[in-house]
């Protein structure tokens, strides 16, 4: 249905012509469904637009062909490739937040293509749109084809975009990480909506993630990228229970998965190639544990029993592990004194936002409507030095408020937060001062958590200096041990922001919630933005500073797995409340809130029993 | 995404040498000799400024007078060169007044929100409502006219603009995570306004303030030619314009050339301050990339 052969894509950049994609072949069996995946900076969205004829005018394409249905589409002119598009091929984007226009109603966006593509009337379009939102499992689908895109929840939105792009009857669905950003119970929901259009309707599909336990569900094929190159490709359940390039294996080995809690996460070090002068051997042979002399040389990708690998070494790797490079050896784990006092203890805490003070009319005259929300109502929590509390929770459950309100960044309503045995609720903030240097937090984008006009030096330096905690003179010292603590060269100092990758950045972060030397920090997804490889490297540096510090933490994440992993005791929070405390061990094998149940029966999962299609009922949201 | 990422990561170490934006390198060319003739003029002009001769009077170009003489035979080259200074400093000074106010202003209004805000734009909105020129005349007229109190109405009018510009950037700056994180270490509301927010604030902050010095270069001249500025004999670009207006069909060279010094600057200035925002900006290169 779709044929790519040997695709090569060039981008422009003010820093040099950037190779994004290195001769790639992919081959989309009719009915089937090929997963692209890879971290950022593989090219696999480079893909998506190139197959789609999307790419924007920086990009260049010097060699390949690409095929649909037999058709090559690069030689088509403009205007067959755009029927082309809009009817028998469709693209879902990545953002459901972005995509549909504001000003447009559900219905007519939906409907839209119907109406240039096949001659629709607009009112014949909007009745089509209308079983359209149906089929897509969308419950009264009248009422939602009128709506805006703002009046609709994120699933919503992606099962509406998921409508519009089946509207023109396309054989080939596009999907560019498609529920990347919604929750993992949402994207149970479409994954499972994906499964039954694609038997019903008999769709092909290039689906494109960087989520391996999502792959899993939905496709046949997988091809993993690697800096514009395919490294492996063969079927699903092969590569991911035996991977055989050394890229990934590491990725597979990097995954935290539920139940299985180890000391510390693998990790591959190091970062991708540059790009504009792509290395001639193995790109992966940088960072890869397993290379010989031999990667030095070009790779094929070539045929290893059902499977395409791109590794010299290939047979011999075939059963040998990844192996488990800790990041820094892992120390003696920290156990905190049983009799001492907590060190934060939060009670009874709420807080509450008014939303909208939009109006609505009462008979005839506007009356004033106030939607409140309670993201924090009447929670209390305590945590021991040295403990990690995960705590968990899908988007809008209020766990970055929580976390906020207990360091006073948010002003509590009520209740009652003490903080290092000091009540730190009832206090102005200019008399926090002890209290600022006792705990600290460590934010979830690392690009907006560093000002970009300072140095390392000076983000590092300033904690230190406002504090007073070393004579001026020391401070360079002090960030140097700041940056060994975080495991980053000492030049690094003189670098800003934008001149570091990303999981760089969120060691910094790290290190500057360190530097006032605190007994508690908020680390409030602090791995969320990162690629798994990189997550890996992060979530082990904190195990390891809080085994060396003795430093406690409240891990905030959505993904149960990672805070399973790190966590000794986890709080599902769920509108507002905690829904279930205690041991991670007993939380994961053993749930007792039927939310906590779903939420850990909504994880896409690399291993555990094969294909777990149809156990979650497509709910609408 | 990836296609963003990938530039991101090629700019790590592409970073530190950045090639000049042409814009940068011409509008500097350009405003640099119009900076160094201006500072240089007593000594490069070929003729005293002010001295009256009636023998030259209306001489058109020639090899003696470049760009000849007028009303009262004095030089127009030795004149405009002056008059550079004045124009210059009248620039420059009007748009540090604005930006010495507006800035603090913006910033204000955009951290604190609430009822600083609504004061402090409200009376921004106030000062706006004003013509420029009606705003420059009303200062100008009930005390007698100087030039520093040109410069100081100019710059007067310009702190609308310049606090809106401020108040917006900062209303973005507010949310980031890194504000965040210095409230988490109490800092004061002044360093976080002005060591965390404002030099995050300048590369927008410059672009609008050189376009504010053309501006006020121009309003100032305009007030000039309305005589609320300079006063003759003074060689004031816009002063210069105005005495020449009568005799525009006679010898039209006394009001191009410094109508033409002006133009230059303008244009040399405008392409600095665009040059100067693709240079600042450390974020701007990914966004080329990406779109």
């Amino acid at each position: 249905m779709l044929q790519i052969d040997d695709l090569t894509v060039r981008y422009r950049t003010p820093g040099g012509e950037i190779e994004a994609l290195s001769s790639i072949s992919v081959n989309v069996e009719k009915g089937a469904t090929l997963a692209l995946v890879g971290e950022s900076g593989s090219g696999k969205s480079t893909v998506a637009l190139a197959a789609m004829g999307l790419l924007p005018h920086e990009a260049t394409i010097p060699a390949g062909r690409i095929a649909f249905d037999g058709n090559d589409i690069m030689t088509m002119p403009a205007e067959a490739r755009r029927q082309l598009r809009g009817s028998r091929m469709a693209l879902v984007f990545q953002d459901p937040f972005s995509v549909l226009n504001p000003s447009l109603r559900i219905g007519e966006q939906v409907g839209e293509g119907l109406v240039y593509h096949r001659d629709f009337s607009t009112e014949r379009a909007f009745a089509r749109a209308i079983e359209l939102l149906d089929e897509v499992g969308i419950v009264n689908p009248e009422a939602v084809a009128k709506a805006y895109p703002h009046e609709l929840s994120g699933g919503m939105r992606q099962r509406a975009l998921i409508a519009g792009a089946l509207a023109s009857e396309p054989d080939l669905l596009i999907l560019d990480e498609p529920t990347t950003a919604l929750d993992v119970t949402i994207e149970a929901q479409i994954l499972e909506l994906l499964e039954q259009l694609r038997i019903r309707r008999g769709l092909t599909m290039l689906f494109i993630s960087h989520n391996l336990g999502v792959v899993r569900r939905i496709a046949d094929q997988v091809a993993v990228l690697y800096a514009g190159q395919i490294v492996e490709q063969g079927a699903t359940e092969d590569i991911l229970h035996r991977p055989v390039h050394p890229y990934a294996k590491g990725l597979l080995a990097a995954i935290p998965r539920l139940g299985e809690k180890k000391q510390r996460l693998a990790a591959i070090p190091g970062r991708l190639p540059d790009l504009r002068k792509p290395p001639v051997g193995c790109r992966f042979a940088g960072r890869c544990p397993f290379a010989t002399p031999d990667s030095a040389a070009p790779q094929i990708l070539r045929d290893l029993g059902d499977r395409k690998v791109r590794c010299t070494n290939a047979e011999h790797l075939r059963d040998t592990p990844w192996p488990h490079l800790g990041d820094g050896a892992p120390g003696e784990a920290f156990t905190a004194p049983v009799d001492s006092a907590p060190i934060v203890v939060a009670q009874k805490l709420s807080k509450s936002f008014t939303l909208s003070s939009g109006f609505s009319f009462k008979g005839w005259r506007p009356a004033a409507t106030v939607k409140r929300i309670k993201p924090v109502d009447d929670i209390s929590v305590e945590i021991a030095p040295g403990e990690v509390l995960g705590l968990v929770g899908e988007s809008g459950s209020g766990k970055t408020t929580l976390g906020r309100t207990i360091l006073r960044l948010v002003e509590p309503e009520s209740g009652t937060i003490r903080i290092a045995g000091e009540t730190v609720s009832d206090k102005p903030q200019r008399a926090l001062e002890a209290m600022r240097r006792t705990a600290q937090i460590v934010f979830q984008n690392p690009d907006s958590s560093l000002n970009p006009r300072k140095t390392v030096g000076e983000l590092l330096g300033r904690p230190i200096e406002r504090f007073g905690l070393a004579p001026k003179a020391d401070i360079p010292a002090r960030v140097r041990s700041l940056l060994d603590l975080v495991r980053l060269p000492a030049h690094y100092a003189d670098r800003y922001a934008h001149q570091m990758s990303g999981g760089e950045k969120q060691r910094v972060g790290i290190a500057r919630a360190l530097a006032t030397e605190p007994r508690f920090i908020v680390c409030d997804e602090p791995v969320s933005a990162l690629d798994v490889s990189v997550q890996a490297a992060i979530v082990n540096l904190l195990a390891d500073l809080r085994d060396r510090l003795g430093v406690a933490y409240l891990f905030i994440s959505h993904d149960i797995s990672v805070v399973a992993h790190l966590a000794d005791r986890v709080a599902v929070m769920h509108l507002g409340k905690i829904v279930e405390i205690g041991a991670a061990d007993e939380i994961m094998n053993a749930p007792q809130h039927p939310y906590t149940i779903k939420l850990l029966s909504a994880v896409p999962r690399v291993d555990g029993p094969a294909r777990q299609t149809g156990h979650l009922a497509a709910q609408p949201d | 995404m990836s296609v963003e990422q990938t530039v991101e990561t090629a700019a790590v170490e592409a970073a530190p040498r950045r090639p000049l934006p042409m814009q940068l390198k011409v509008g500097l060319a350009i405003t640099g000799t119009i900076v160094i003739l201006g500072l240089l003029a007593p000594w490069i002009a070929p003729y005293p400024w002010d001295t009256i001769s009636m023998k030259t009077r209306f001489v058109a170009p020639n090899t003696t007078f470049w760009f000849g003489t007028d009303e009262y035979g004095r030089d127009v080259l030795s004149r405009t060169l002056m008059g550079t200074r004045l124009s210059l400093a009248m620039g420059v000074s009007a748009t540090l007044v604005s930006l010495a106010v507006g800035v603090p202003m913006g910033l204000a209004a955009g951290y604190f929100r609430g009822w600083v805000d609504e004061l402090l734009m409200r009376a921004a909105d106030v000062l706006m409502a004003i013509p420029a020129i009606m705003l420059g005349l009303l200062v100008l007229a009930v005390t007698p006219p100087t030039l520093w109190k040109t410069s100081l109405a100019v710059g007067f009018v310009y702190i609308p603009p310049i606090a809106r510009l401020a108040r917006s950037v900062t209303l973005t700056l507010a949310n980031e995570e890194f504000i965040q994180a210095a409230k988490a270490r109490a800092e004061k509301t002044s360093y976080i306004l002005f060591r965390e927010i404002l030099p995050n604030a300048w590369p927008p902050l410059i672009v609008e303030a050189s376009l504010r010095v053309t501006y006020a270069i121009l309003l100032g001249s305009a007030l000039s030619f309305l005589g609320l500025g300079a006063q003759p004999p003074s060689s004031d670009w816009g002063l210069m314009i105005a005495e020449a207006r009568s005799f525009i069909d006679r010898a039209p060279w006394i009001a191009l050339t410094p109508g033409f010094a002006m133009c230059l600057l303008v244009i040399g200035v405008n392409l600095l301050g665009d040059g100067a925002r693709e240079r600042l900006d450390p974020r701007l290169k990914t966004r080329m990339g990406k779109s």
